[in-house]
């Protein structure tokens, strides 16, 4: 579990998390940190950085939820 | 090797990872049963061979017994979830049934109903269908009751 400071690497696993639900996750906190996202091997690698410092909370584990989030809503919606 | 199993529970950093057999629950039910703890939980799903990991982070600072106890609970939401998942699963012809039925009644359509909207009593005879036998007297006129009332 990722904790906060101003460089993260957060590995999300590409069977539980796909690209567009981390993107959209990306873009909701991109006003309080930069991601940059690319898949190697199992995971998708999220590099954090420039994470605003006066922000309350932790950014990256509020991404991560995100994320979850977008990728369990977006399973159901392609499932219906 | 068991199909659900704590991993690492740390008080400290109020963190605990719990890895669960892929083939116990769908993946499905493990999203959901997740997205149940976001708001008092940071959530982390990830896969280790044949096993999912769910790293779990209190939102609030959580000791060993409140964590044990959220263990508890998230194993209870995957298996209400799996509950969840089955009904649907098995009573998914009948919610698209009832669902058609409902829209086509909306639209002012049959449903496919046919003389099933035929009205239940012949207004003809309406003694024939039985419904104004009343062998214990239970009915009774309520209108000229109400009429004195007034």
């Amino acid at each position: 579990m990722p904790s906060p400071s101003h460089f993260v690497t957060v590995k999300l696993h590409r069977t539980l998390y796909g690209e567009q639900a981390i993107s959209e996750a990306a873009a909701t906190f991109g006003d309080f940190a930069t991601f940059t996202v690319h898949p190697e091997g199992d995971h998708y690698v999220v590099d954090v950085s420039d994470i605003d410092g006066e922000v309350q909370g932790d950014v990256v584990a509020e991404f991560c939820n995100f994320a979850l989030a977008n990728a369990a809503l977006q399973r159901k919606t392609s499932d219906g | 090797m068991s199909q659900s199993r704590m991993e690492t529970l740390d008080p400290q950093t109020s963190t605990m990872t719990l890895s669960i057999d892929v083939d116990l629950y769908p993946r499905d039910v493990l999203y959901a049963a997740a997205y149940v703890f976001l708001d008092r939980a940071y959530v982390l799903l990830d896969r280790d061979g044949s096993r999912f990991l769910v790293h779990l982070r209190g939102k609030q600072p959580m000791d060993e017994a409140t964590l044990r106890a959220m263990t508890g609970e998230f194993e209870n939401e995957l298996l209400a979830q799996a509950l969840r998942h089955r009904v649907v699963e098995v009573n998914q012809k009948i919610i698209e049934n009832i669902t058609t039925l409902a829209i086509a009644g909306a639209a002012g359509g049959s449903g496919g109903a046919g003389d099933d909207d035929a009205p239940l009593i012949d207004m003809q005879d309406p003694g024939d269908d039985g419904f104004l036998e009343d062998p214990r007297g239970i009915a009774a006129p309520w209108e000229p009751k109400k009429k004195d009332a007034d």
